[in-house]
């Protein structure tokens, strides 16, 4: 019965809340690369107001660098996005 | 208003600072003042961040880097090493991750950005910026006297104070955006309430540091920034130009010490014409000074035979600074005040 409940909650879900989950995800992870950028920005090249007080961040992060590094090579701006590819059109 | 009734008037103005050119006396007078409010039974530390500091010189004690270092009674002094504060941050933030983690050594990329960063010059003057916060929002003595490094730096701390209040306030914003995304999808998966966000709790401890601080600075109920100027032209310019902006940035202004003031008693002696010309021109950059500044001249200092170093010296400047018969009245000119 309850796996049966599980399900339909599953299902409602599915149907509702995972795409806004989702997306909130998503907004939340392009937040992150901002945060990123403004506190451990020295990292990439772009320089960090008070490095005394990015610095103090830094053993929370420790995890995230590769990953957001990552991220910013791979990163697209919206006109490189192929939706927006003239020759495409 | 002399200097004795700004400190007895406003006594809750407990952050002082004394600023002006480089070589004009900064110094002489912070410890002046920091030496004379001592006596009037007032805990009070002077301190520096500048790394050419010259309150070693002036108490003839090596306190660099060494703390509050007790000097007299109710009287304390601080020379901050920013080059070892740095190092010990670094390892503390080394540590720190190894703690973390359980990490025997700090992965090699992120060692070499705590080094990179720590070799930038924006990282010792954040350092100091930090150092100077953490010296006066403890709050434990009655008055801090810091003792700045000359104007145009002066001023870069102070405008710091705004800069990193608003860097911090916009990140902590940030964060508590991302935080709010996350708690919109954990709710919508109905998960447990979510752990706490401990960058966001850093961020809340840095922005108060350095909103407190930088509320102190530019409050003119507990701040009082004390221009030093001398009868000299080059100097009265810089002043002017200094003040409007320091107005900018809304430091409190609390008036003009006029350093350097040859005694007046020396016309009647037989004095080489040199003397004599240079006292001429004090007295006519004197009343350029009185016109400018007018009623927010506080003091008019001396120049005393000797250079002011050690207890003694400090102590009869306090004298002539503070005593009963101090005052803003000018030096009487050259030729008498009521010379027809």
């Amino acid at each position: 019965m309850t796996s049966r409940w599980g399900a339909l909650r599953d299902l409602l879900y599915g149907m509702t809340g995972y795409e806004f989950a989702r997306h909130a995800m998503q907004i939340r992870h392009e937040l992150e690369s901002v945060f990123m950028v403004v506190t451990m920005g020295d990292l990439i090249g772009v320089p960090v107001l008070p490095p005394y007080y990015s610095l103090r961040l830094l053993p929370y992060v420790v995890p995230q660098i590769e990953t957001w590094k990552r991220h910013m090579v791979r990163r697209k701006e919206l006109w490189e996005k192929p939706e927006y590819d003239l020759l495409e059109m | 208003m002399s200097l004795r009734r700004v400190f007895e008037s406003q006594p809750h103005r407990r952050y002082i600072m004394f600023g002006g050119k480089g070589g004009l006396g900064k110094t002489t007078l912070s410890a002046t003042a920091a030496f004379w409010l001592a006596g009037q039974g007032k805990r009070v530390l002077i301190f520096s961040v500048d790394p050419q500091a010259s309150l070693s010189d002036i108490f003839q004690r090596d306190i660099f880097g060494k703390g509050p270092v007790p000097i007299v009674q109710n009287l304390w002094a601080e020379e901050v090493d920013a080059d070892r504060r740095i190092r010990e941050y670094q390892d503390e933030i080394r540590k720190k991750i190894r703690d973390m983690y359980g990490l025997d050594r700090v992965p090699e990329e992120i060692d070499n950005y705590i080094q990179a960063a720590s070799a930038e010059p924006a990282m010792e003057e954040s350092a100091i910026f930090d150092a100077v916060v953490d010296i006066i929002v403890k709050g434990d003595y009655d008055y801090y006297i810091y003792d700045l490094v000359p104007l145009g730096h002066a001023l870069y701390y102070l405008s710091m104070a705004k800069v990193y209040d608003e860097w911090i306030t916009k990140i902590t914003k940030l964060r508590e955006d991302m935080r709010q995304y996350d708690q919109m999808a954990a709710t919508m998966r109905r998960e447990k309430v979510l752990e706490e966000d401990q960058i966001l709790n850093e961020l809340i401890y840095i922005r108060d540091r350095i909103n407190a601080s930088s509320r102190i600075l530019t409050d003119r109920a507990q701040t009082a920034f004390f221009f030093v100027v001398v009868p000299e032209e080059m100097i009265i310019l810089d002043t002017k130009r200094a003040a409007e902006l320091f107005a900018r940035f809304d430091v409190p202004i609390a008036g003009y010490v006029v350093n350097r003031v040859l005694p007046r008693e020396l016309i009647q002696a037989s004095i080489p014409e040199y003397l004599r010309n240079r006292i001429t021109m004090q007295d006519r950059y004197l009343k350029e000074i009185t016109a400018t500044f007018g009623s927010q001249i506080l003091a008019y200092v001396p120049e005393m035979e000797r250079d002011v170093t050690g207890l003694p010296m400090i102590e009869r400047l306090a004298e002539r600074l503070f005593g009963e018969a101090s005052g803003p009245e000018g030096p009487e000119p050259a030729g008498g005040r009521g010379a027809p």
